[in-house]
């Protein structure tokens, strides 16, 4: 081995460039290195600068992007934190949190689901699929079994959901463990199939649609012992219920399961280099199985949490145009597949569904529909920055680590002087 | 000897900083038509750097290029390459996929109209070249398929393919001897870069020394000894080969390691260890010497239980762990530090604590009933730190962040720590500083006298003959001889190349 | 003084693998023979090649063959369920759905986005980039495509602005995964949202409630004279439209490209060892950065066929996961065209299957929906084998 080649190999590993030792450097691995820095600096920047990009769409098409913004917020109910704010403003404003609330608990379990992988080194953009077959084993357990009891059915059927999910995530995760399979293009497929299964079980005489609306395309409605109790709100007028802390329950089990347990060391010593993993006895087959199986649970939940809490049945409309999965991605990416920031993530991916949604969203201001589609442009954006280290590196410029990781050739000169 | 009166090459100054860190500080460095002059240092000298410059790969901070008397500047490769500068790495810089003429063309390639390749041209310029410089190669083949010794004749052709008048090269001395008759016919002046003594004086007319960026002298090759370079390397009088005590091989016991006729496929199913036999006793450092790519990669994965071998038998202190896996190997006593320590040694954006914990996780002490013990992990790794003298962090710091020594040093403390029963050290020196290396050395011979058994695979010469109470030579998958530490290099070095068995006609 | 290569032993006998290959071979055949013309109407002869096929697969597998030994079982699975049902099915069914003809000119009706959003990607992987964002190009070209028919009141000036659209997007995924050195998948799944948005956004600021208006300038079939009526052939092929025609003659030019011209194997070099690559003088930046918005332009012609040419209008999210069946294509024919005509052939017909279907049962019909996207999943599991995708794929380049 020449002195010259052994140099730049080094120069190159270091600095994560080519040669396959950059696959050693993966992105949950750069992710991982400034996660740890603990700077919420950079999610805040990111989301800024999508955000004023959006604007800036909203300015092309003739809006007032400022106006828009403002009245997104209003819908979200956020406000309703503010003090100062009293009167029928609030109980609007609670009604509209309520709602917010509502919609990021699924965000929290699918940015988990995703975050999960991504901390294993896996791509799950398999989460919509995940969902749905949780979903629908959640409304079918819900609808049946009406005569058990409200605790142990409502279990039974997120325990259901949570199965489903992980079955179907194992399938993806089984391809990869023993053939190899890419889970990006396996887990898209397996979105596409789970969507089509239920569109065609709920659908115009399918086997699960509901047999007392036979010309409606749904399932038959969850039972009410199946039912979520709902604690802020009106029960009858969509509150909020129990489901967000089960959510955020599972924020915190997602937690306990990377830095408290063994198979958390396995799946991070995976997902930051899976060479040195399997040089340590780790089987990375085996870890990618469990890792997308746990994901689906976690997926297969969110499910459950919103049939359970506020929708009682599928339409298969809903089926068809459902979008948490995807949001799910970029809730985990913002959060760094941390815990805490898939939480916050979720917040605020939750109060922009509210925000533009066409219930919430003053048509005169801003068209909803528009306002979805922006929504779409900002969580682009965001996962683009977030693809990149940019920012982060920008913002991060302290710590020996980040500097070796990309400027290798400085850091050893120093090393060895 | 050619010697016109102007460099051919010339380099003025060059200085290179990389924010506050200087790589090359204020370097003369020239080179005449025909000759060759080496460019010497440790790792991290300055010397990649400079031809970094040279090549166009970085801009000088300072400093001027001259190229026949005029001034340049070399802002990319393919500036470099029209100036006639040709750089020559090793089989890093070819497609492997794609065959001896396609790699050899790449950019310049022969066509006939409208872009359409002409291989034929190709292949008869192959042809050509290889003929002139005596450098067999064929054509046709693929690299990937190629040994290395002929990918290497490859970047040389492809380096005069392209007219280089100077040629930069860090390659093993073997190849170049071959050509440097022809290429100093030519005029062809000839940058050589090493870190190895014996190497340079083999080769060059004139030797400049750098250390930590400068330049510290030039000197002609009549009148330089290994010794008086070495001072000039490292600046004091070095120890050229550390003190080793004869070891005391425990042949009363059972082996530590027994490998009974093993033959393991590598990852392209072809079959790269080919009924090896070896056995290790406690007390002992066997070393397994042999060109790269006869097999010792597979050989350490089947010993450290990452491949599964096809036949044969692997017995670690009398348990059979053949086929097992790595987790059954370890608890049998194995403890591995790999080749590649950035790659497969540790997990760089882990702490060292979490690093410190690779091997042995599984035991209770560090995760009983699947919970992990974080308050464990950072006490052991304190302790392992301080024991092994790392630095540059503590239990909480990135790997990522230590230096090449330390962070084999982590490695090392690691496996050791488990108390091994058989060590195998798979180029444990690689990259490492004289300093370093001296550590590495010092510690495997303490290990091998706590009775341990260590095996020990390396491609550097003076590694082997340092530490080994006995070297076996590996040649196409098979252990085909035996020697002393005190066996010459002629006889390791017959035996390395097939020398011993009658060649059969190979697949070139 | 050369050191001899590796004893290379002799190759294991191919059987495992012809056996797994003929599996694959068997259930196609158990499959086929319930249908018109062979109308065999008792499943029983289908289940037993259908067995024979799993169990080929089965050895297959055993045998480190595994992939094709999935494939073969899994199809074989598939192709059972298939004559199973086809035998329940009624003769007059059969014969409606499965009449050849139309069924081959339904298939190049679907083959010829995927075709064209492969090719694209085969450019793009080809120089070392991961293209996830193939979807996304696609939508862009299908919006812009029909917005500027409709603007301009011709097709061409349509087709053009698609192409100029795609390749905006790509410069924007080119920008991030070349020049700031993003992860590409994540950076491409980033593309796909922002082009939903975009595309969406526009439709409605542009179309409102009433979505394209009817009569749009459209892309036009060519006619074949003299075959055009004649039975199979007349049905199949005679009638298929411009673009469909321009991307199968595309595929063995791009072939020629890759692997015959000295741009091509420059663009194969860059995405096997881009440092071997910049070492001869080549850019790899350059080279990359056309490669993508080449792959770009590529999909947009693809999605500018969904809706210029074939449905005539536009709706959000059109392109319906068209793009990872495409990108799945790519990987199925191994990064040749050759081989991503014959995957999105496959997938084509698979989709045109499906559209024949709810003539027979308006229920099953929706189920079969699925069929492309499962096929697709038991072709990249099961019969892909080792393709190696080109080496540096994913990895940015760093030059410092």
């Amino acid at each position: 081995m020449s002195t010259l080649e052994e140099e730049e190999q080094e120069r190159d590993e270091v600095a994560g460039a080519n040669e396959g030792a950059a696959a050693a450097l993966t992105t949950p691995a750069r992710l991982g290195a400034y996660m740890r820095r603990g700077t919420v600096t950079v999610p805040i920047l990111t989301t800024l600068i999508a955000f004023i990009a959006g604007g800036f769409v909203v300015l092309l098409t003739g809006h007032n992007p400022f106006s828009t913004y403002k009245a997104i917020f209003n819908g979200t109910g956020l406000q309703w934190l503010f003090p100062w704010v009293t009167g029928s403003a609030r109980s609007t404003a609670a009604f509209n949190l309520q709602q917010t609330l509502l919609a990021t608990t699924p965000l929290i379990l699918v940015g988990l689901a995703v975050a999960f992988a991504f901390r294993a080194g896996l791509f799950n953009i398999g989460g919509q699929g995940q969902y749905t077959v949780g979903g629908i084993a959640a409304v079918w357990i819900g609808s049946s079994f009406s005569s058990m009891p409200a605790f142990p059915h409502i279990v039974l059927a997120i325990a259901g959901a949570a199965l489903a999910g992980a079955a179907w995530a194992g399938i993806a995760g089984a391809l990869k463990a023993t053939l190899g399979v890419n889970e990006v293009i396996s887990t898209i497929m397996l979105n596409w199939i789970a969507i089509w299964g239920g569109v065609w079980l709920f659908g115009l005489g399918g086997p699960l649609q509901d047999p007392h609306q036979s010309s409606v395309p749904t399932s038959s409605p969850v039972a009410a012992s199946a039912k979520l109790p709902v604690f802020w709100g009106n029960a009858s007028l969509q509150g909020l219920d129990i489901g967000l802390f089960i959510a955020l329950g599972a924020a915190v089990v997602f937690w306990v399961l990377l830095n408290r347990t063994r198979f958390g060391f396995e799946v991070r010593a995976v997902g930051l280099n899976p060479d040195a993993a399997s040089y340590a006895g780790i089987s990375v087959a085996r870890s990618y199985f469990r890792v997308m199986a746990i994901c689906g649970a976690f997926a297969g939940i969110a499910a459950a949490m919103d049939i359970l809490g506020w929708k009682f049945s599928l339409f298969t409309n809903d089926i068809q145009f459902s979008t948490v999965g995807f949001i799910g991605i970029a809730v985990a990416l913002l959060g760094r597949n941390s815990a805490v920031g898939v939480v916050f993530a979720a917040l605020l991916f939750g109060a922009l569904e509210t925000g533009t949604s066409d219930r919430y969203l003053d048509p005169s201001v801003f068209d909803p529909n528009l306002a979805s589609n922006l929504t779409w442009m900002i969580q682009g954006l965001i996962v683009l920055l977030v693809s990149t280290d940019v920012i982060a590196l920008k913002v991060l410029s302290s710590g020996r680590g980040i500097r070796v990781l990309f400027k290798g050739r400085a850091k050893r000169e120093e090393a060895s002087a | 000897m050619a010697d016109s009166a102007r460099p051919a090459l010339e380099l003025r100054g060059i200085t290179k900083k990389f924010g506050s860190v200087v790589a090359n500080d204020r370097v003369d460095f020239d080179v005449y038509p025909g000759e060759v002059h080496a460019l010497l240092g440790e790792n991290g000298a300055g010397k990649s750097t400079l031809m970094s410059v040279l090549y166009g790969l970085y801009r000088p901070t300072d400093g001027e290029i001259m190229v026949d008397g005029q001034q340049v500047e070399i802002d990319s490769p393919a500036r470099a390459i029209a100036l006639g500068i040709g750089m020559v790495h090793q089989h890093f810089m070819l497609v492997p996929v794609m065959t001896v003429a396609e790699n050899l063309v790449l950019g310049n390639e022969p066509t006939q109209a409208g872009g359409v390749l002409d291989l034929d041209a190709a292949r008869t310029r192959v042809n050509e070249l290889s003929a002139r410089y005596g450098l067999a190669v064929d054509p046709d083949a693929t690299i990937e398929d190629v040994t290395v010794g002929t990918q290497q004749r490859v970047e040389i052709l492809r380096a005069l393919y392209r007219g280089a008048r100077i040629l930069v090269t860090a390659q093993e001395v073997e190849d170049l001897m071959a050509v440097l008759g022809r290429l100093k016919e030519d005029g062809t002046g000839i940058v050589f870069i090493s870190h190895k003594l014996g190497e340079v004086l083999l080769v060059a007319d004139r030797i400049t020394v750098l250390r930590r960026g400068k330049k510290i002298d030039t000197v002609r090759r009549a009148g330089a000894t290994e010794q008086s370079l070495a001072r000039l390397v490292v600046g004091r009088d070095v120890l050229l080969s550390v003190e080793k005590t004869p070891g005391h091989p425990d042949r009363a016991s059972e082996p530590m390691l027994d490998v009974e006729d093993l033959h393991v496929r590598d990852d392209r199913d072809l079959e790269a260890v080919n009924g090896a036999s070896l056995s290790v006793m406690g007390g002992e450092i066997v070393a397994i010497a042999g060109v790269d790519g006869n097999g010792q990669q597979e050989l350490v994965e089947a010993i450290t239980g990452l491949r599964t071998p096809t036949e044969g038998r692997i017995t670690v202190a009398g348990e059979d762990v053949t086929g097992k896996g790595v987790n059954a190997a370890t608890d049998a006593g194995v403890a591995h530090i790999p080749e590649d320590r950035q790659r497969r040694g540790l997990v760089l954006p882990f702490t060292l604590a979490e690093n410190l914990a690779l091997r042995e996780y599984r035991r209770p002490y560090f995760s009983k009933g699947g919970w992990w013990r974080v308050r464990h992990i950072r006490e052991r790794a304190f302790k392992l730190l301080g024991e092994y003298d790392v630095r540059g962090g503590d239990c909480d710091t990135f790997a990522s962040a230590l230096s090449g020594g330390n962070q084999q040093k982590v490695a090392i403390a690691r496996e050791i720590s488990c108390d091994p029963k058989l060590l195998v050290a798979h180029q444990p020196t690689r990259g490492l500083d004289v300093g370093a290396i001296e550590f590495v050395h010092r510690r495997l011979i303490e290990e091998r006298d706590k009775g341990r058994g260590i095996l020990l695979v390396s491609l550097e010469y003076d590694e082997v003959r340092a530490l080994a109470d006995r070297i076996l030579v590996i040649y196409e998958g098979a252990i085909v001889g035996e020697f002393a530490p005190d066996a010459s290099e002629e006889e390791l070095g017959i035996a390395m190349t097939g020398g011993q068995k009658a060649p059969e006609a190979t697949p070139a | 003084m050369s050191v001899g290569t590796l004893a290379i032993s002799p190759p294991r006998t191919a059987s495992p693998k012809l056996i797994g290959i003929a599996g694959l071979v068997l259930s196609v055949v158990a499959w086929v023979i319930t249908l018109p013309p062979f109308l065999v109407r008792t499943p029983v002869p289908s289940i037993l090649i259908g067995v024979a096929a799993m169990s080929a697969g089965a050895y297959a597998f055993v045998n480190d063959e595994r992939r094709i030994g999935f494939g073969a079982f899994a199809l074989g699975t598939l192709a059972i369920a298939g004559a199973i049902g086809n035998t329940n099915s009624g003769v007059g069914h059969l014969k409606v759905v499965f009449t050849w003809s139309i069924l081959v000119a339904a298939m190049l009706r679907y083959a010829t986005p995927l075709l064209w959003a492969a090719l694209g990607g085969i450019i793009c992987e080809r120089s070392g980039v991961i293209n996830i964002a193939l979807e996304g190009m696609m939508l862009m070209g299908a919006y812009f495509g029909i917005w500027g028919a409709d603007v301009f009141g011709s097709w061409v000036i349509g087709v053009l602005i698609a192409i100029v659209a795609g390749g905006l997007l790509a410069l924007v995924h080119a920008i991030f995964s070349i020049h700031l050195r993003a992860n590409q998948v994540v950076s491409g799944t980033g593309i796909n949202f922002l082009a939903l948005g975009i595309t969406g956004y526009f439709f409605i600021a542009h179309y409102g409630d009433n979505g394209t208006p009817s009569g749009i300038s459209q892309v036009p079939n060519v006619k074949i004279p003299g075959i055009q009526h004649v039975g199979f052939f007349g049905n199949a092929i005679g009638d298929a439209n411009l673009l469909t025609w321009i991307a199968i003659l595309l595929v063995p030019a791009l072939s020629f490209f890759l692997f015959r011209t000295r741009w091509g194997l420059r663009l194969r070099a860059v995405g096997e060892k881009p440092r071997a690559a910049d070492t001869v003088g080549l850019s790899v930046i350059r080279t990359r950065y056309l490669a993508v918005v080449a792959s770009g332009m590529l999909a947009a012609l693809g999605g500018a066929y969904l809706s210029v040419a074939f449905v005539g209008s536009f709706n959000q999210n059109m392109t319906e996961g068209r793009g990872f069946i495409a990108l799945a294509a790519v990987i199925f024919g191994k990064w040749r065209p050759a081989g991503a005509l014959m995957a999105t052939l496959l997938f084509g017909f698979a989709s045109a299957l499906a559209d024949r279907l709810p003539t027979f049962s308006q229920s099953l019909g929706t189920l079969f929906q699925a069929l492309p996207y499962l096929l697709t999943l038991v072709a990249v599991a099961g019969i892909v084998g080792r393709s190696r995708p080109p080496a540096s794929i994913g990895i940015p380049y760093v030059k410092e």
